[in-house]
């Protein structure tokens, strides 16, 4: 023990005092969790070698490309890498983490960071069939607790287990946004309510009962027989043509948005008011604008009569009286805009 | 990062609980607040990273369009004329700042008596000052302890514990429980050690601190991560359970390893230095150390040359033939005064040479300049070329002793310093039992610069202090410049002696003295090294 | 009665997917010399005049929201589409982007009209993956027929849409989270200000908008703005969709002009067509917002004031009606793991205090409930208030708060169920500064 090394140095007055230096690095002790039992243990990871065919596949390489030439900076498409390599995987192992931070340029604990807050990425295999019940408000109105005791006995497994047969997990999640087909769940990615026509289907007002649950466990176990092996489903829903990414990301041939795409901005909601003073202009000043000037119809001819300053409120035409007609023009930039609508000064009202 | 006030900031008048005071205008309220002597409990915040703003303790009121309303003082900038309420004034602030506290501690473990953090937590600090509530949490709610679910465990009790002395890296270990996920280690590995292998996983109330599984915490500040963290989650291995902190006392010293200068605090009990710990200051390190500098101490007891003859070192200097002073780095202004006089005492035929044989390296912008001669700024203002070690390798055999003083040759590079072993009288003063003082015929055991008071230029021009910690290992030790200045028969025995003879000399060392360098030094003007 | 105008759900049921027929049903009509003879400003302009206010809870009015947008200044703009649906009772968006897309594609032209933009991303939460595969699948067809791209229309404006999935946050519906998230970070809100407006994905100006909000541009477009602002009542303009679930006849996706009477909504054959047995209770606007007794919904109408006035909220528009089989206390402790679980664990009120109430409301569950739990409760969901970064603790608080005054004798019936509820408390004197 460390604490009774050093030489006794000094006994007098009941006062004892241990002449003893700084010790050697305390080497780690055995972790508490090692001692005492852990109570998650941890996955069985496989190495970078086991997943990297499915990691560097011309498709994957593909679909990566196009994730990455839509965001500004790599680390967007963070989310996305991640999706990916679980579609490949069925899950996300710490070297497929650490190969989505590569990707992305960031750091492996900040991609292990982000992987652990979303709870859709799994961290262990599951099932073939991952049902995901909803536990909400509305769905436990409706009777989820029932539906979710049912589908534990029926299957003999608890919330978070997998049947022995390695088809279904069974969880409980939060609202999965169906309310109204309360109480509902998700097979895989599918949201289910019911089966017809041998397709699992969410029509409007149809919630979850027992018997529903058996009529999509038995689509489940049909579907096993009919296919070895599940059917990839594309995790982010399909590919868009036609898009040429994010001007200045990686991959990406898009340019930038041009900045005079749209026609000058007319100057709105003119309105003139007389009273003794001349005429009072008001308008809806934009941010753009350069210079405004305002006319005055004089016969048939519009003519200028002053130009007021881009932070004014208003505009006084000391010449104006009630029915003489306004128009404003603005300037944004080289641009000039089309004239606003023309205001006929209304006399000042009381 | 948050902008701090300065000196030069801009004074601007708020209202304090009802009375008008100057604060300075360009930093937050919690620093402005802190200028005036009002003090605002904090966790998450550091002064010298990035405002993060989850800890909730630092709220004040403010008045805003809808009235006063709470904010959290550390991103909230200060404006001419805001009306600020803190706890002394309003009931609401107080109420929350408990709030915040319970909430801070329910899933925090309490067993300060047994955590190695206890005397200089934060949470404890914050709990005297803002919290004081009786426990609200009965055993049947029970705690959810934060942590890896790799490493829970269910304890004796049948509690479910988060992971405890979780091997970090090489020299820091985590205590899941204790972490209230400031986020302060991350960010500092983050935004100024630059190499994010901290971060919190998962979320809400099962977040933990981790590094990328299978990898761990390694880097040349990763101890300043300890020195952070508000509570003893993250403890180095060097120091875990070696002191209960209250029984330290703590000197501020300069870490003259360095040129940068490093300002540190030497924590000492019983003769030994049991931790070199950062002390704050903002020009030179900040509130970083490097590891290098850090566990130093480890070494300043071992390995120490005796005090020995004088006489003995006199009879050497005597030999014929020229003599070389090559000085080394940890040299203080003070030692230097004293090499000085020694020339001066052998007239011609001894010339001080200056430098390391190690090399200088890039600078890595935090708390090292990369250059290991210390004080050569120091050197060149006493009028001494500060880099002439080169010369005296061409030079070597037009010498017939070498006296070496704190500069260990043949340990820095024995092959640059096997052309001056043809100079047969060799003398070192030295701290250690250095390669260079089992080359030597004569040795000369000082103090080591942690136990000598002085001064020392850093590479910015800063003069800065170093203090005394009465760790010596042996108590007939001497400081270098007494000892050098013995060697040239004008003994000076205090350090301060040796100052105003460095300051006669020196214009800008004019006026200063001991008690006028401030704990974060003096600028002196014009000065680089 | 004329029949109920239909701004976002109009095409529900008629295959509206396909962008022949949204054509057909008279859609992209905007995307014409109507949108393309507009400046930036004046259809901003005519958003505000719309009275349109922002349809995922917190009710800002739209028009200004894009006002605050700096314009001209030569930095990229984004438009991020908050379909992050998550509110315990909300479904609108699902439906809506399920069964008319392309209203959505062509609502984000206008919007990106009106701000320059030329990326918007839709954040689709994770769990909705087949809305995902419909929205590309819409995206496709729209870039095939150049509604998207380079060059729209022959004008100079590009504009690209891309689809970003989440992967399982609620907090990620919290519009600065919801950016971090965009950003390939955790989900976790920022400090305000500065608002995403001005300083938002990649320090860029950014307007995050429902889908809901971007989905009644095209009717007002195509319509006018005071036609919009028609319906409704004077301060809550135009239509809102709701989402009526629990016990009620027929749960589902209703389009009413504000100011509709909630009674009417839950039970008018044309909505959710009546109670399932005796109405206990009605959460008006998504799991967060205080509940109403049924005295309380014979006088309340469905906009944002009135509802304000009765203390509670529009919210996202979720109406949740529970009959007197339902059991309030759990219903409380279902709410309590959902903001538990959902807490993005930033701040520390709600990563340790969400837990704390959720553990003392699983304790009274579990019978083992103490006389002074329910004041416990009440203070710590007053304890959220003000102290966190964003609203999801005292989204919590409030249903506390709400549940307890308002059914205050099932708690004390679930505390009675512990025989030593009154026994003195254990703990009472531990605290970490007693040592020294």
């Amino acid at each position: 023990m460390n604490e009774y090394q050093g030489h006794l140095h000094f006994v007098a007055n009941n006062t004892l005092t241990l002449d003893k230096g700084p010790s050697a690095v305390v080497e780690t002790l055995p972790n508490p969790a090692d001692q005492l039992g852990h109570k998650h243990p941890p996955v069985a990871q496989p190495s970078w070698k086991e997943i990297a065919p499915k990691l560097e596949s011309p498709e994957v390489k593909l679909r990566i490309a196009d994730m990455l030439s839509r965001y500004p900076q790599a680390q967007g498409a963070l989310l996305e890498v991640l999706w990916i390599a679980q579609e490949a995987l069925g899950w996300v192992p710490r070297e497929a983490i650490r190969w989505a931070a590569g990707v992305c340029g960031c750091s492996p604990a900040h991609a292990f960071g982000v992987a652990t807050f979303y709870t859709m990425y799994k961290h262990a295999p599951t099932g073939r069939f991952l049902l995901q019940f909803c536990r909400n408000i509305s769905c436990h109105v409706m009777g989820a607790p029932d539906v979710i005791g049912y589908t534990e006995k029926t299957l003999n497994i608890k919330t978070g287990g997998t049947t022995p047969d390695g088809l279904f997990t069974l969880v409980q999640v939060e609202c999965l946004g169906a309310c109204g087909n309360g109480p509902v769940m998700l097979v895989n990615d599918e949201f289910a309510t019911d089966v017809e026509n041998g397709k699992l289907t969410l029509k409007p007002g149809v919630g979850l009962t027992p018997e529903r649950i058996d009529k999509i466990l038995k689509w489940c176990y049909a579907r096993e027989a009919e296919f070895k092996v599940e059917p990839s489903r594309d995790a982010l829903g399909g590919v868009v043509n036609g898009h040429k990414g994010h001007s200045g990301a990686p991959g990406a041939s898009a340019k930038s948005q041009v900045a005079d795409y749209a026609p000058p901005c007319p100057i709105l909601g003119v309105k003139a008011v007389a009273s003794e003073a001349g005429v009072t202009l008001t308008w809806k000043g934009a941010p753009e604008f350069t210079q405004i000037a305002v006319e005055r119809l004089e016969g048939s001819s519009w003519k200028s009569i002053g130009a007021p300053g881009l932070k004014d409120k208003e505009f006084i035409d000391a010449t104006g009286k009630a029915g003489s007609e306004y128009r404003m023009i603005a300037t944004s930039g080289a641009r000039v805009a089309k004239p606003s609508a023309v205001a006929k000064a209304i006399e000042k009202a009381g | 990062m948050p902008h701090l006030p300065s000196s030069s900031s801009p004074l601007v008048t708020i209202k304090v609980d009802g009375k008008d005071v100057q604060v300075p205008g360009d930093t937050n309220l919690l620093e402005a607040l802190q200028a005036v002597g009002i003090e605002t409990p904090h966790i998450c915040y550091h002064p010298y990273l990035p405002v993060s703003g989850n800890c909730r303790q630092c709220l004040v009121e403010v008045e805003g369009p809808r009235g006063m309303g709470l904010v959290i003082s550390c991103y909230t900038p200060v404006k001419a004329g805001m009306v600020v309420a803190t706890p002394a004034s309003s009931q609401r602030v107080k109420s929350t700042r408990k709030a915040v506290s319970e909430f801070m501690l329910v899933n925090h473990p309490l067993d300060c008596p047994i955590c190695d953090k206890a005397g200089e937590c934060t949470l404890q600090k914050n709990y005297m000052e803002a919290g004081q509530n009786e426990s609200r949490l009965r055993g049947e709610v029970g705690k959810h302890y934060h942590g890896n679910p790799d490493n829970e465990f269910v304890d004796s009790k049948g509690q479910t514990r988060g992971g405890k002395r979780v091997d970090l890296g090489p020299r820091v270990l985590l205590d899941e429980e204790r972490c209230v996920q400031c986020d302060r280690c991350v960010r500092f590995m983050r935004h100024v050690a630059g190499d994010e292998q901290l971060q919190l996983a998962a979320r809400s109330d099962h977040t933990y601190i981790t590094t990328f599984p299978g990898e761990k915490l390694d880097h040349e500040y990763d101890l300043c991560v300890t020195d952070i963290c508000p509570t003893g989650a993250l403890t180095g291995k060097y120091f875990r359970f070696q002191q209960r902190v209250w029984m330290l006392s703590r000197t501020p010293s300069v870490s003259m390893d360095d040129s940068l200068g490093a300002n540190i605090w030497i924590d000492h009990n019983e003769g030994h230095v049991w931790r070199l710990m950062p002390r704050c200051n903002p020009e030179v390190n900040r509130s970083w150390l490097s590891n290098t500098s850090r566990l130093a101490f480890e070494k300043f007891a071992e390995n120490r040359l005796p005090a020995s003859d004088i006489e003995s070192v006199k009879l050497a200097l005597q030999t014929q033939g020229k003599v070389a002073l090559v000085a080394g780095g940890e040299c203080t202004l003070e030692d230097i005064v004293a090499l000085k006089m020694l020339k001066a005492s052998l007239g011609d035929r001894a010339e001080i040479f200056v430098g390391s044989f190690r090399p200088v390296v890039a600078a890595d912008g935090i708390a090292k300049s990369g250059d290991p001669v210390a004080n050569r700024a120091g050197f060149k203002l006493l009028g001494l070329a500060a880099d002439n070690l080169a010369d005296l390798v061409k030079r070597a055999s037009e010498f017939n002793t070498l006296m070496t003083i704190n500069n260990d040759l043949w340990g820095d590079d024995a092959n640059q310093a096997k052309a001056l072993e043809g100079i047969e009288n060799r003398i070192t003063l030295a701290a250690f039992n250095t390669e260079t003082a089992h080359k030597a015929n004569v040795v000369f055991g000082v103090n080591h610069w942690s136990e000598v008071t002085g001064t020392m230029v850093n590479c910015n021009g800063i003069l800065q202090k170093l203090s005394a910690a009465p760790t010596a290992p042996d108590a007939e030790l001497i400081p270098t410049f007494q000892a050098l200045s013995i060697f040239a028969g004008t003994p000076i025995t205090e350090a301060l002696e040796a100052f105003k003879v460095a300051s006669k000399e020196v214009p800008v060392l004019l006026g200063l003295s001991y008690e006028t360098i401030r704990s974060t030094g003096a600028k002196l003007d014009g000065v680089q090294a | 009665m004329a029949e109920t105008v239909k701004v976002c759900t109009g095409n529900f049921g008629k295959g509206a997917q396909d962008i022949a027929v949204y054509r057909k049903l008279g859609g992209y009509a905007n995307i014409s010399s109507r949108l393309f003879d507009l400046s930036q400003f004046e259809t901003i302009d005519i958003v505000q005049r719309s009275g349109l206010r922002g349809r995922g809870g917190a009710g800002f009015p739209t028009g200004m929201k894009w006002s605050f947008v700096p314009r001209g200044t030569g930095k990229p703009v984004y438009i991020v589409v908050n379909a992050d649906e998550g509110e315990g009772g909300t479904f609108k968006d699902h439906r809506l982007m399920l069964e008319d897309p392309h209203r959505l594609i062509e609502g984000l032209i206008i919007a990106a009209w009106a701000l320059g933009a030329r990326s918007a991303y839709i954040y689709v939460r994770g769990e909705f993956l087949p809305s995902i595969e419909t929205l590309n699948k819409a995206l496709n067809e729209a870039y095939a027929e150049h509604l998207l791209g380079e060059n729209i229309g022959g004008t100079a404006f590009s504009f690209d849409i891309f689809v970003h999935r989440g992967a399982g946050a609620y907090i990620c519906g919290e519009e600065t989270a919801l950016i971090n998230s965009l950003e390939g970070q955790k989900g976790q809100p920022r400090l305000k200000p500065p608002f995403p407006a001005v300083n938002g994905a990649w320090q860029l100006p950014t307007c995050v908008n429902n889908v809901e909000t971007l989905m009644a541009l095209p009717w007002i477009f195509e319509h006018s703005p005071e036609a919009y602002a028609a319906m409704g009542t004077p301060r809550s303009n135009g239509t809102k969709v709701f989402c009526v679930s629990g016990n009620v006849k027929k749960p589902g996706v209703y389009e009413a002009p504000l100011g509709i009477p909630l009674m009417e909504m839950l039970t008018s054959s044309e909505y959710a067509g009546g109670i399932e047995g005796t109405l206990k209770g009605v959460v008006p606007g998504g799991s967060s917002t205080p509940v109403l007794l049924p005295s309380e919904c014979e006088k309340a109408i469905l906009d944002y004031e009135s509802l304000a006035a009765l203390k509670t909220m529009l919210g996202s528009g979720a109406i949740i009606a529970f009959n007197e089989k339902c059991d309030v206390v759990q219903l409380l402790g279902v709410l309590g793991n959902f903001y538990t679980h959902e807490s993005c664990g930033q701040c520390t009120p709600c990563r340790e205090g969400t837990g704390f109430a959720n553990r003392v409301m699983h304790a009274l569950l579990r019978g083992e409930g103490h006389d002074g739990d329910l004041e416990l409760l009440l203070s710590i969901a007053d304890q959220y208030n003000g102290t966190t970064i964003c609203p999801l603790a005292p989204a919590l608080g409030m249903p506390i708060t709400a549940f307890i005054s308002k059914y205050r004798s099932e708690f004390e019936a679930y505390i009675a169920k512990n025989p030593n509820h009154a026994s003195p408390r254990v703990n009472a004197t531990i605290r970490p500064g007693a040592f020294w």
